[in-house]
């Protein structure tokens, strides 16, 4: 039975019901995994995403009931663990944070889930993949509902194994299965940080809750509160992409695109930013960690947008897309503006998702071709799709009004407001990067002569099912800015997320419109520079890009080759592991199978000794009775003669 | 008169003729012969009973001793002719080793026997019967029967054992 | 009396040494039955001797004996059975020969 506590006093409406929410996921992923693949077929889809829709429902109705003034409610299933002073519940807490980010994960994932209708129908392996896109489902939203650290780690292997699963999707092929391996150990890696923040906390403040946990925060010392943010930082960067836990990111774009939104765009490496936004308490009483989340998440935005400078594919584009306006959250968050952290979480489901679907749809209307030096002037052919993704691809380049733009700039404001002038002039040069990439993806997809004719003629625009949900996410992409976040700062999501993560003692920045004008400025002078800069050379071919390519000469290798990063983890550590496990390997065949095998070999050996005993001979029996009363004598002797004693 | 010495003589005389004939029996070749002397061993040992005033016993070990078990031997020569062999091949290969394990032994007993030095009491002239049959039919019923019951197994069995596989 | 029972037993012991080496050293059978029934024969000796120490008979050596005569002929006769049986089958009473339980 559901059982619910409510420290608010309210009416509770829907949030009593709020377990269902994952239930119902859970529910589509039982029925499609039992019954999928010989009966329900192609009906799986449906099942999938009419639970998908039927939990976006619910999570508005969660979300207006929060609004209605249910600032804090945890809703428990029933009692997980309780030993002595370790108790977990099954619980879910319902406050602004947690309705925000299950609006996000089921609404951009019904339009997700939708598209993957389409987008699937012909891959034999469809009721699987549906399988398993619920089974991720129901982990996100029981990471994003959980009020305690235990709980939430359950939702995270969740996802990580979602990940793997739906990488690995077409696993016949070499390219998936290691993209789908490197993906689960980079993950693994992170959540051995997880873990360490996690029991640090419960041996630290004897409780694993969030409410719990934050109360008492007082009571511990900076050095055990600096450990416990930096590992739980450290599970984040496995989780979001961060350096140098990024790389399985750009990889794991060999899953399908439907794969590619939902998880490694939208959901799931937002759960690291998540995280740290849940522990906003905990990281703002631990001075140095903040710094470090925030020059990271700097350093990472940056990074990824030079190598997306110069990559082909145009998934590659929007996978080091994603690492790099990821790494925008975690700066928002290093400068102490949760709030900003999630708003940009928001809008950037929403245009980011929809970058993805649209590749999708013009991926599958060119054959499965993903090169987009073959691509070209698709935008007579592909007229929703291109108007869609050049609205997404706006709200990515941050111009105002869209979406994109509100987000951005108040992450921008906050950094330079708060004094951090460095990072502030890495976000902006980042966003210059940012607006010319996508500029150039835009171009060389949809603009100019197309360059393979072949695959040009046969170009088609995607059936409804794919077009509707892009037309959706691009409304959402471009009202939602305006219509939450406007104006900064005291926008609608601001007042409502700010019971939620606020923490004691973090003074708020009172800045003057003159300065916050400047600022707004800045950022759309940075969107438009990129912008200008990408027309002219693609376009005018002012400078021509081949001529830039060939005068950048070893910067450009270096772009292209992603920094070598992958063949330096590769020497250091895969080959290191791969040794390790070669002296594992050998010590397993040798010592171990050798002290097994030696065992038999003793018994067999002892046995072909004794054997020899039994010669057949009746005599030699004879004689051995007589052997053993000689003994017999020589002990009855002893022990007449004393030499025994009782 | 006292004519305890000829118990002495009588003694004497019947060491020698079981010692003897034991030694017949294990090192003679020719396998009769040892049977002969083995009944010859019996004999003697009935007298080593009678000097010992068990005359009951004594008449029992004649009977069936020297009577069946000696008849039932010499069947059993007669039944496993071997063919002629050298002396040497009478014994097993194993003898040095007997040798080396009982040769101890029997020194130690007979060192051991030696310390009993109370005299014998025989029982007087025809006395050992009545207790003798008191005691097997009244304290040892059970196992009696039990001999009995025994006796017949083997006879069954030694049937068995011998019997020839009919071909019919 | 004046023989000691020590006599009698040093007796019993000679006699019974001799069949036990009989029983280990000769290879026909039939003599390792007859050296068996020595050794019963120096059992049986022992006993009466023992049963007629000075002091009181007692009879329960002599009923031990009895029995030790049924014992024994029921052995021969089974024993013997067995030789001929085997005797049968291979037409050797050589025990050193007969290995097939070998290993």
């Amino acid at each position: 039975m559901i059982e619910s506590v409510a420290p608010g006093q309210i009416d509770l409406g829907l949030i009593r019901y709020v377990w269902l929410i994952p239930a119902l996921p859970l529910a589509a992923f039982l029925i499609n995994g039992l019954f999928g693949r010989r009966w329900l077929k192609h009906a799986t889809g449906w099942i999938a995403s009419g639970a998908m829709v039927a939990a976006a429902a619910l999570a508005v109705g969660v979300f207006l009931d929060v609004l209605r003034g249910n600032e804090h409610t945890t809703v428990t299933l029933y009692r997980w663990i309780g030993v002595g002073e370790f108790k977990i519940d099954v619980a879910a807490l319902v406050d602004p944070l947690s309705s925000v980010m299950l609006l996000v994960v089921t609404v951009v994932g019904s339009l997700i889930f939708i598209f993957a209708n389409g987008y699937m129908a012909h891959d034999h392996g469809f009721p699987r993949f549906f399988t398993w896109f619920s089974l991720f489902a129901f982990a996100m939203l029981l990471l994003v509902m959980a009020d305690n650290y235990l709980l939430m780690f359950v939702g995270w292997e969740g996802v990580g194994l979602c990940s793997y699963l739906l990488i690995g999707f077409w696993f016949e092929k070499p390219a998936p299965q290691h993209a789908a391996n490197k993906a689960f150990w980079m993950n693994r890696i992170g959540d051995w940080g997880y873990t360490i923040g996690m029991v640090t906390t419960f041996l630290v403040f004897g409780s694993m809750t969030f409410t719990e946990v934050f109360e008492k925060v007082g009571i511990a010392t900076q050095a055990n509160l600096v450990l416990i943010c930096i590992a739980f930082f450290v599970g984040a960067a496995g989780k979001s992409a961060q350096l140098p836990l990024y790389s399985w990111l750009p990889d794991a774009m060999e899953g399908p695109t439907p794969v590619s939104a939902l998880i490694h765009a939208a959901t799931m490496v937002t759960a690291g930013v998540y995280l740290v936004a849940r522990s906003t308490p905990l990281f703002v009483a631990a001075g140095p960690s903040l710094q470090v989340v925030g020059v990271i998440g700097a350093v990472t935005a940056i990074f990824a947008a030079t190598i997306a400078l110069v990559q082909f594919d145009i998934k590659r584009v929007m996978a080091y897309s994603t690492v790099s306006q990821l790494g925008y959250m975690f700066l928002a968050l290093g400068v102490g503006a949760p709030i900003a952290a999630i708003f940009h979480l928001a809008t950037h489901a929403f245009f980011k998702a929809l970058l993805f679907l649209g590749s999708g749809s013009v991926i599958h209307a060119v054959g499965d071709e993903q090169d987009m030096r073959k691509m070209g002037g698709l935008r007579r052919k592909l007229p929703v799709t291109y108007w869609t993704m050049l609205i997404a691809g706006g709200a990515l380049a941050a111009l105002p009004p869209l979406a994109g733009f509100w987000s951005k700039d108040e992450i921008l404001s906050a950094a330079f407001l708060s004094g951090h002038t460095a990072l502030w002039a890495v976000g902006i040069v980042t966003a210059i990067l940012t607006a010319f990439y996508v500029t150039r993806a835009m171009w060389m997809t949809f603009h100019g002569e197309p360059r393979d004719h072949h695959l040009y003629d046969h170009a088609h625009e995607s059936p409804a099912i794919m077009t509707l949900p892009l037309v959706l996410l691009a409304v959402g992409s471009a009202a939602l800015g305006l219509a939450i976040g406007f104006p900064p700062d005291q926008g609608f999501i601001h007042s409502f997320l700010k019971p939620a993560v606020e923490a004691p003692g973090v003074a708020e920045p009172a800045p003057e419109l003159a300065t916050i004008l400047a600022l707004s400025a800045a950022s759309v002078v940075a969107g438009l520079v990129g912008i200008v800069v990408g027309i002219s050379m693609y376009v005018r071919h002012r400078p021509d890009p081949a001529a830039v390519t060939r005068a950048a000469g070893p910067l450009y290798r270096l772009l292209v080759n992603k920094y070598y990063v992958d063949e330096l983890y590769d020497r250091k550590f895969v080959e290191a592991t791969r040794a390790f496990f070669g002296v594992l390997w050998a010590f397993d065949v040798h010592v171990i199978d050798g002290i097994a095998n030696g065992i038999g070999r003793l018994a067999a050996a002892g046995g072909g000794g004794a054997r020899r005993l039994q010669t057949g001979v009746v005599g030699n029996y004879a004689l051995t009775v007589v052997v053993g009363l000689l003994v017999v004598l020589v002990a009855y002797g002893g022990y007449a003669a004393g030499v025994f004693k009782r | 008169m006292s004519y305890d010495f000829l118990e002495t003589i009588l003694f004497a005389l019947l060491t020698i003729g079981i010692v003897g004939g034991a030694v017949g029996v294990v090192f003679l070749n020719r396998i009769t012969g040892a049977a002969l002397l083995m009944a010859f061993t019996f004999l003697c040992n009935a007298g080593m009973f009678v000097l010992l005033g068990a005359e009951t016993i004594a008449a029992f070990q004649v009977l069936i001793y020297v009577g069946a078990i000696t008849v039932l031997i010499l069947y059993g020569v007669m039944f496993t002719p071997q063919q002629h062999r050298p002396y040497a091949l009478f014994f097993q290969k194993q003898t040095p080793w007997a040798a080396l394990f009982v040769a101890p032994i029997a020194i130690f007993v007979a060192l051991f026997a030696f310390s009993f030095r109370d005299s014998a009491h025989p029982t007087p002239r025809g006395g050992d019967l009545v207790p003798l049959a008191t005691s097997v039919f009244k304290d040892f019923a059970f196992p009696f029967e039990v001999a009995s019951v025994l006796l017949l197994a083997a006879m069954i069995g030694a049937i068995v054992l011998v019997k020839r596989d009919e071909d019919e | 009396m004046t023989i000691p029972v020590g006599a009698f037993i040093a007796v019993s012991s000679i006699l019974f040494f001799l069949g036990v080496t009989g029983v280990l050293v000769r290879r026909n059978a039939v003599v390792i039955l007859m050296c068996v029934e020595l050794m019963l024969n120096a059992a049986n000796l022992a006993l009466v001797a023992f049963s007629r120490r000075a002091g009181s008979v007692d009879e329960r050596g002599s009923v031990f004996v009895v029995f030790v005569f049924v014992i024994a002929a029921a052995e021969v006769a089974v024993g013997l059975a067995i030789v001929l049986a085997a005797y049968r089958n291979r037409p050797t009473v050589d025990v050193d020969e007969v290995h097939a339980m070998k290993g």
